[in-house]
C-alpha cells in the first residue's frame, strides 16, 4: 500500500486462482441507500405517490428481465428474483407507503425506506432463522426501489463495456450468476479465502483472482490501470512502461506454459515409470461439462444444488431426473453421488435449522440426514432408481464413527427392500462408500474399510478438522495447512488400509487438484484423483515427470519434514528440477 | 364472514413456495382473507394476500390455523385455501 518508485503502488492478497491480467479496474459496488427523514408541502400527495408507483413499474420490469435472462441457463437462480417480485408487489407495502405519503406527507424515498425497514424487522423477529433471513430479500428490493427513485441505473456485472479487473468487497452468487465472463479478466475482493464461493468460481472459469485484499474498493479507482499478478499475489497500480513490458512478456510465457500443460488434458494419465493412475471430475450440477471427456470417473457429484437452488424440498422425481442426466453426461464412467451435505456454511431456505455456535462441528450432512429420514430416504430412492441407468455409487459425507456407517447402511437396506417390494429396478450391486474427512474415522480406516465398498477423502474438511481451523474464518487462513506433514501422515495411513483391503480409495478434495499435493499422494499410494476440470492437465503433466520410486521417496521425505512451508518448498523444488 | 380451521401438514410449512402459492391463490378472491395462528394466544389475523405478513407468521408444520374471509366470494375463498393447505402443497 506504500508508494514505491514514482507512482506505482502495490497491494497484496491471497492468490486463489492463478494467472495474470493487465486491464482497467472496474469497481463493483452494490447501491447504498442514503435516505433522510423528509417531507413535502401538503397538496403534492398524488404527485409523490405516482413517483412511487412509477418506481414500482420500473422495478418490476427490471426483475422480469433478470428472470427472463436467467430462466433458461439457471432457473434456480431465477427463483430468487421471482421471490423479489412477490415482495415488490405486496399490497401491504403499497398500503403502507400510500399512508405515509398521503397522511404524513413523507417523501417517497423516506416512505419506502420506513415501510420496508418496518417489514424487514417484522421478519427478523420470526423465530425461524430461514424467515428471518428473508429480511435480506426485503432490503434488496428496497434498495432497488430507492435506486430507481434516485434515477440511478442498475449496477451489475452482466453488461461490462470493456475488459476489466472487477474489484468488490465480496461477490455473491447472484453477482457471479449474471457476470459477463468474457470481459472479466481478473477478480479482486476484500474478503474470502481459497475455498470461498468466489475462489471456486474463479478457478472454474480460469479467471485470475486475488482475495482478501484489504480496502481494495477504497484504494483502487475506476479506470486505474493495474497488473493483477495472481501467481505471486500482488496488484500493481498504474505500472510504468517498463513494468508493463516485463508483464506482457510474462503473460506470453504464462500462456505458452498453460498451452503446453493443456496438451496433457487428453493424455492417458501415466507416471514416468509407466504406472497408470485415474483422474476424476468433481461436479455440482447437471450441465454437460467439457471435462467429462478427459476423465475416467466422477469422483464427487455434489447434490446440494438441487436443494439449495430450490424454494422447496426437491421431489424424488426431480432428483431422479437430475441423477439420470449426470449419468448420461458421464458416458458410462462411474459417478460417485454424495448425499446431501448441508449445515455448516450451507443452509436451505425451506428447512428451519437452528443457528449453531459451531456449525462445522454441528448438525450437518449425514448427521442431519439421519434425523430427517423422509428427506434422506427420498434422496436414496431417487439415487437407487437412477442407478439402473448408469454406473452410480453412493457416498455419505461427515462420517465420524462406525455407528454412522451402520446407521446409513441400514437406511440404504430399508430403501432397497422398499424398492424390491414395489418392483422398481436398481443396480443390485451398487457400491456404498464414505467420505473420509473426520480424523476419527481416518484413524480407524482399517475397521471402516471392512464395512464400506469404497472411501473418498475430502481434504478440505479433513484439514479443517485435523488442524482445528474454521475454513470460513479469514482471520486464520494462515492456519489452514492442507499440505502439512500431519495431513500426509493421516492420508498415508488411510491409503494403506484401503489398498491393503483391495478397496477403492480416492481423493476428491482440493488437494487432489493441486499438482504438488497429488504428486505426494501418488507416492503415498493413491491412484484415484478427482478434481475440477481446470486442474486436470497440470496434475497429469506433473505426475508424468516422475517415476513411482521418485514419488515414493518424495512422500517419505515429506512425512519427516516438520512444517507445511518446508513441505511446499521441498516439493516445489523437486518439480522445478524436472522442468 | 366465513371461517374454517385446519392444520399445516407439509414439512416446510407456510414458507417459501407453499407461502407463495397460498398468497397467489388468496389474491384471486375479491373477499378480504386472513390467517390466524391458533396456537399463539397473542397472534393477530394476518392479511392472506401479503406474502410478507404470511411469512412473518412463521407457520410451520403442525401449526393449527384459522382461515377467514369476508366478502362476496368468502365461502369459495376459504374452501379453496383450506383445500390447498390440506393437499400438502404437493410435497411428498
Amino acid at each position: 500500500m506504500q508508494k514505491k518508485g514514482e507512482q506505482m503502488r502495490i497491494l497484496k492478497g491471497n492468490p486463489v486462482s492463478p494467472g495474470l491480467a493487465l486491464a482497467k479496474i472496474y469497481i463493483y459496488k452494490a447501491f447504498k441507500a442514503d435516505v433522510h427523514e423528509s417531507y413535502f408541502p401538503a397538496g403534492q400527495e398524488e404527485e409523490h405517490f405516482l413517483k412511487f408507483k412509477d418506481a414500482l413499474v420500473v422495478a418490476e420490469k427490471e426483475l422480469d428481465e433478470i428472470v427472463a435472462s436467467m430462466s433458461v441457463e439457471s432457473p434456480d437462480k431465477a427463483k430468487i428474483f421471482i421471490a423479489h417480485t412477490e415482495i415488490l408487489l405486496d399490497e401491504e407495502i403499497e398500503d403502507g407507503v400510500r399512508e405515509m405519503i398521503y397522511e404524513n406527507h413523507a417523501m417517497p424515498d423516506y416512505a419506502v425506506d420506513e415501510v420496508f425497514s418496518e417489514f424487514a424487522k417484522l421478519l427478523e423477529q420470526a423465530k425461524d432463522p430461514l424467515i428471518a433471513a428473508r429480511a435480506a430479500d426485503l432490503r434488496d428490493v428496497r434498495n432497488r426501489v430507492l435506486r430507481i427513485l434516485k434515477g440511478e441505473k442498475e449496477n451489475n456485472l452482466a453488461n461490462l463495456r470493456e475488459n476489466c479487473v472487477v474489484v468488490a468487497h465480496d461477490l455473491l452468487p447472484s453477482d457471479t450468476a449474471t457476470m459477463d465472463r468474457q470481459r472479466v479478466m481478473g477478480i479482486i475482493t476484500e474478503v474470502g479465502g481459497a475455498t470461498s464461493h468466489t475462489a471456486i468460481l474463479a478457478r472454474g472459469y480460469k479467471i485470475p483472482a486475488l482475495l482478501g485484499v484489504s480496502d481494495a474498493t477504497e484504494i483502487l479507482k475506476n479506470g486505474d490501470n493495474v497488473i493483477l499478478d495472481a501467481l505471486k499475489g500482488t496488484v500493481l497500480i498504474e505500472p510504468d512502461k517498463n513494468t508493463i513490458e516485463v508483464y506482457r512478456q510474462k503473460l506470453v510465457e504464462y500462456i505458452k506454459e498453460e498451452r503446453e500443460t493443456s496438451e496433457y488434458l487428453d493424455k492417458i494419465p501415466l507416471v514416468a515409470s509407466g504406472e497408470r493412475f485415474s483422474v476424476g471430475l468433481n461436479i455440482g450440477g447437471t450441465e454437460p461439462e467439457e471435462g467429462f471427456k478427459y476423465v475416467d470417473f466422477v469422483g464427487l457429484f455434489r447434490t446440494e444444488f438441487l436443494y439449495m437452488g430450490s424454494e422447496y424440498m426437491p421431489t424424488e422425481e426431480e432428483q431422479f431426473e437430475a441423477y439420470k442426466k449426470v449419468l448420461a453426461n458421464a458416458m458410462g464412467n462411474p459417478v460417485t453421488l454424495r448425499t446431501l451435505d448441508i449445515g455448516g456454511d450451507k443452509t436451505l431456505r425451506y428447512m428451519a435449522l437452528p443457528k449453531e455456535d459451531n456449525p462445522f462441528l454441528g448438525n450437518r450432512a449425514l448427521r442431519l440426514c439421519l434425523q430427517h429420514l423422509d428427506m434422506f430416504k427420498t434422496q436414496l430412492r431417487a439415487a437407487l432408481r437412477a442407478s439402473a441407468f448408469g454406473n452410480l455409487q453412493i457416498m455419505f459425507p461427515m462420517v465420524g464413527t462406525m455407528d454412522d456407517i451402520r446407521a446409513a447402511n441400514k437406511i440404504v437396506a430399508e430403501v432397497k427392500s422398499e424398492l424390491h417390494a414395489e418392483g422398481i429396478a436398481f443396480d443390485e450391486r451398487i457400491k456404498i462408500g464414505i467420505m473420509i474427512e473426520i480424523p476419527s474415522i481416518a484413524m480407524i480406516a482399517d475397521q471402516a474399510v471392512k464395512e464400506v465398498d469404497f472411501g473418498s477423502v475430502g481434504t478440505n474438511d479433513l484439514t479443517q478438522y485435523l488442524h482445528a481451523v474454521d475454513r470460513m474464518n479469514p482471520a486464520i487462513t494462515n492456519y489452514y495447512h492442507s499440505m502439512s506433514p500431519a495431513m500426509f501422515r493421516v492420508l498415508g495411513k488411510v491409503f494403506k488400509e484401503f489398498n491393503k483391503a483391495g478397496k477403492e480409495i480416492s481423493v476428491c478434495g482440493e488437494l487432489a487438484g493441486d499438482h504438488l499435493g497429488a504428486l505426494v499422494m501418488f507416492g503415498l499410494g493413491l491412484r484415484k484423483f478427482s478434481m475440477n476440470s481446470s486442474n486436470i492437465a497440470r496434475v497429469k503433466r506433473t505426475l508424468s515427470l516422475f517415476t513411482l520410486e521418485e514419488t515414493e521417496n518424495i512422500a517419505k521425505k515429506v512425512q519427516e519434514l516438520s512444517t507445511q512451508a518446508e513441505v511446499i518448498e521441498f516439493v516445489k523444488g523437486e518439480v522445478e528440477k524436472k522442468n | 364472514m366465513y371461517t374454517k380451521q385446519t392444520e399445516l401438514k407439509n414439512v416446510s410449512g407456510l414458507h417459501a413456495r407453499p407461502a407463495s402459492e397460498f398468497v397467489a391463490l388468496a389474491k384471486t378472491f375479491e373477499s378480504a382473507v386472513t390467517v390466524l395462528r391458533l396456537d399463539d394466544p397473542e397472534a393477530k389475523p394476518a392479511n392472506a394476500k401479503s406474502i410478507i405478513k404470511i411469512l412473518a407468521q412463521g407457520i410451520g408444520v403442525g401449526t393449527p390455523i384459522e382461515i377467514s374471509a369476508d366478502g362476496p366470494d368468502e365461502e369459495t375463498a376459504v374452501e379453496k385455501l383450506i383445500e390447498l393447505v390440506d393437499s400438502k402443497f404437493g410435497e411428498d
